[in-house]
């Protein structure tokens, strides 16, 4: 054995001293400038054992916010910026503010309209018409006194008010200057595991930005809130002042401006492209036409026991039960076309979706570069407003059932794309490799390992996308998009309360019984793997 | 000598962007390793490997994690692709092939079983022993002959339709064997398939492939990083370190005669009872000068434990003979200093 492990001693845990030349060193290097100070200040709070501050930095206490700016404790900083802001409101609002004075304008006011109908009464020559004014100049001047009265009231509170400011910036002061050491001290415990991310020291750029800071917000703030009457330009942004002064005089505004460019890009572009858009539509529209053939056109018994049987052979007697009622409800309501039409809407919004998304999450999945391209454009796919792509739409495909198809696959499209490219990103290496090892094509390596192993995610994708699909329908009625959105739609318009409800449940219906026979199916192929 | 099966000519791996630079300057001004990495931020992976196996050779390739082995056998069938130097198959250099003859040299020649077993979790056994045949679109009446042939090999008759999930750890490396047996290649590259597995369980294995290879007498690559496990099966061992091959021999001569103190210290506490043979211990007949008369008589070719048998039960020492000659003597301390490992006195 080696002597390093002969020489290795046992202390007890009590008897371990402290070493404190290198702790020393690191604060040094920590703390910058002042680095005696907080050796010393940090060692305090090392010893102390009690959870009250032994410190007290009288520097934070005086400087506030600007000393934890110049350290960089950006936390500490904005809290007590507000709040010393508060303080300072209070203690302006008493010094200098009137808070007494639109009641004392309203005293003096009063005061005038009393003496004047005084004045109408010494000047009457009739004895009733000396009463009336009479009468009415000792109301106002009633009126005037307790004015005046409440005015002085509110004088005498700003000697209060002031005096409760005060005290707070006192207690803000004292709480700053007791607890800056401990927090400069977490930011140091902070420093040695990070030093990269965590800023240490003074430095000069620190202390500008945290007096520019101070100097912007403070002032303005006590300013807007302590006078009366302060600058209108700080009450509401001057957009019409801007506009005018980019523009020119009397040439409408920036937004006016902005709108009437994107209205005519839009415009010319809707007729450039136009064979390209009447193209997609034309597609669009062959998808839905077979779609609707085959639920509209065939004899409804057909459809319905199709339906059922399904039902049964995907995910068994409960869901078949549940999908005879549901559809019993929606024939009997006289529901059955608008119904048949709002499936074939979802059903060939949700072929397209996956026709186009899995082969793209397949590309994603196997092309970071391609993935990382494409990853902003779903999340605007995705939280962009249905409402505010509705409108390009119209531009572009017109109104009517294939633009509504088109903008639910805005909506629809990412969960398949997304979860295909996270499921083929899933596949083991070590699989793919064997599958390369025994001399796989790229074909069949997609064939045979990467789509089955990542067909879990895919069909949870496919899932996704019909519920979102679902979601859609009565959006795209917005539109002119037919089936029970547009049932919706109409009561919504007359505040049509029956009619309301019963489409309701019909496409609640309707997406239930897709969603458990989807999902039963899914989890019937799950149980195989 | 038998044929070369494969062949590896001074083959470097450096991984990284500017690979093909760092290699010229590793030809030009023979830059070592942490050079490349300072100069080019490129990791040498593989070292000058130049190696050749025989057919029917079971050659183990030793190293701990990191020293290269697993890419130096991927280098074999080209799942990496080497930075420098030359690979041959029976003869053909494999990084000229087009890819489709690449892709079938690893259908027909090469079979790989993988640490991680690597199964297909969707298809069942006999359809995941028959991957390598589907890939070469053979019937599938013949593949399914095939693959439960195969599994009758590795003693897996009976799971045929089970899936890969059904099966114990031990039964699906077993299944991984099975499946680069299928396609009855030349070649078959082991890498570290023993490893994820129980001791118990991975000796059975051992024993089980060794004496499989023997029967099919196909040349192997058998990575290891346990040196018990290379010595028991391979008839050969290459030692890699950092990328680099550091001795290459059999067994008893990597045990006797390691190469410099890394080797030492890795077979210091291997056992060499059944490693060292009479004959590397002995000394010459004519410089003993004791008495031999009844002495008990060993072939040269007996192992240490033959001769503790022997010596156990006598004073004297035991005679070596070679074809009936007696040709040397091994005494006591000669005995007792073998065990140790053939330390000096």
């Amino acid at each position: 054995m080696t002597d390093a492990t002969a020489e290795l001693k046992v202390t007890a845990a009590s008897d371990i001293e402290v070493d404190r030349d290198a702790l020393d060193q690191s604060i040094k290097e920590f703390a910058g400038p002042n680095g005696d100070y907080y050796v010393n200040a940090f060692h305090k709070i090392h010893d102390a054992t009690s959870a009250v501050p032994n410190t007290f930095n009288l520097w934070a206490a005086v400087l506030g916010p600007f000393w934890s700016a110049s350290r960089a404790i950006w936390g500490m900083f904005w809290t007590f910026l507000i709040l010393e802001i508060i303080a300072w409101v209070q203690i302006g609002r008493g010094a200098w503010g009137n808070p007494g004075a639109d009641l004392a304008e309203r005293a003096a006011r009063q005061q005038d309209r009393a003496n004047e109908l005084l004045g109408r009464a010494a000047d009457a020559t009739e004895q009733a018409d000396v009463d009336r004014f009479t009468k009415l100049a000792e109301n106002i001047q009633r009126a005037a006194d307790s004015s005046l009265e409440k005015a002085q009231a509110a004088q005498s509170e700003a000697l209060g008010i002031m005096i409760t400011g005060l005290l707070m910036l006192l207690v803000f002061k004292l709480v700053q200057g007791f607890y800056a050491d401990r927090i400069y001290e977490k930011q140091y415990s902070n420093w040695r595991i990070d030093p990269e991310s965590t800023e240490s020291g003074r430095s000069n750029r620190n202390i500008v930005l945290g007096a520019i800071l101070i100097a912007a917000i403070g002032p303005l703030i006590v300013y807007k809130f302590t006078v009366n009457a302060s600058l209108a330009m700080l009450d509401a942004f001057p957009e019409k002042e801007v506009s005018a002064l980019i523009l020119g005089e009397g040439q409408g505004t920036l937004f006016s401006t902005v709108a009437t460019w994107m209205e005519a890009q839009i415009d010319a572009a809707a007729l450039a492209g136009g064979d390209v858009f009447d193209g997609i539509v034309a597609g669009v529209r062959s998808v839905l036409d077979g779609l609707t053939i085959a639920l509209i056109g065939s004899p409804w018994p057909v459809v319905m026991l199709v339906i059922c049987v399904t039902a049964w052979r995907a995910a068994g007697p409960r869901v078949a039960i549940f999908t005879a009622s549901s559809l019993a409800y929606i024939a009997l309501l006289g529901y059955w076309d608008v119904a048949m039409e709002t499936v074939a809407l979802v059903g060939a919004a949700v072929l397209l979706c996956v026709a186009f998304g899995i082969p793209l999450g397949i590309w994603f999945g196997k092309s970071k570069r391609a993935y990382r391209a494409a990853e902003p454009v779903l999340d605007l796919m995705q939280t962009l407003p249905a409402f505010v792509y509705l409108i390009p739409i119209i531009a572009f495909f017109g109104t009517g059932n294939p633009p509504g198809i088109l903008a639910t696959i805005i909506f629809g499209m990412p969960p398949v794309i997304r979860l295909t490219a996270l499921g083929m990103r899933g596949v083991p290496e070590s699989i793919k490799e064997a599958a390369v090892a025994f001399g796989a094509s790229k074909w069949q390596l997609l064939k045979d390992v990467e789509v089955p192993l990542a067909s879990p995610s895919i069909m949870a994708g496919v899932n996704q996308t019909i519920l979102m699909c679902l979601s859609m329908v009565v959006i795209i009625s917005l539109i002119g998009g037919g089936g029970l959105g547009k049932e919706i739609l109409e009561a919504l318009q007359y505040a049509a309360k029956g009619p309301g409800l019963l489409g309701g449940f019909a496409i609640l219906f309707c997406a239930m019984v897709i969603d458990r026979i989807v999902q039963g199916a899914f989890r019937r192929e799950d149980e195989k793997v | 000598m038998t044929e070369t099966v494969v062949k590896l000519t001074d083959v470097w791996k450096i991984f990284g962007a500017r690979a093909e630079e760092a290699m010229t300057a590793v030809r030009n001004e023979g830059i070592g390793k942490p050079e490349v990495l300072e100069r080019f931020n490129c990791v040498v992976g593989v070292q000058g490997a130049t190696f050749e196996v025989p057919r029917g050779e079971i050659f183990c390739i030793m190293g701990l994690s990191g020293s290269g082995k697993s890419t130096l056998v991927r280098h074999i069938n080209r799942l990496i692709e080497p930075t420098s130097g030359k690979i041959e198959i029976l003869g053909h250099d494999v990084s000229q092939i087009s890819e489709t003859e690449l892709r079938r040299i690893r259908a027909q020649q090469i079979g790989m079983v993988f640490q991680h077993m690597a199964l297909m979790p969707h298809r069942s056994v006999r359809d995941n022993v028959a991957y390598p045949l589907e890939i070469r679109k053979v019937s599938k009446s013949k593949r399914w002959a095939v693959s439960d042939h195969a599994l009758g090999l590795v003693d897996l008759t009976g799971y045929e339709d089970r899936l890969p999930k059904e099966l114990s750890g031990g039964m699906q490396q077993r299944v991984g064997i099975a499946r680069a047996l299928a396609s009855d290649p030349e070649i078959l590259l082991m890498d570290e398939p023993f490893s994820a597995l129980d001791p118990l369980i991975r000796l059975q294995l051992q024993d089980q492939f060794k004496a499989l290879v023997a029967q099919l007498q196909k040349t192997t690559l058998f990575i290891t990083h346990d040196l018990d496990e290379a010595i028991r099966i391979g008839h050969r061992i290459a030692i890699m370190k950092d990328g680099v091959i550091v001795q290459i021999g059999t067994p008893e001569d990597i045990v006797m005669n390691p190469a410099d103190d890394y080797v030492r210290e890795f077979v210091q506490g291997i056992s060499k009872l059944k490693l060292v043979k009479a004959h590397s211990i002995m000394e010459p007949l004519d410089s003993y000068s004791g008495p031999t008369e009844g002495a008990p008589r060993a072939d040269e070719g007996a192992d240490l434990d033959q001769l503790i048998d022997l010596a156990v039960n006598t004073d004297l020492p035991v005679i070596i003979t070679d074809g009936g000659q007696d040709i040397g003597v091994v005494t006591k301390p000669r005995l007792l200093r073998g065990i140790q490992g053939g330390k000096n006195d």
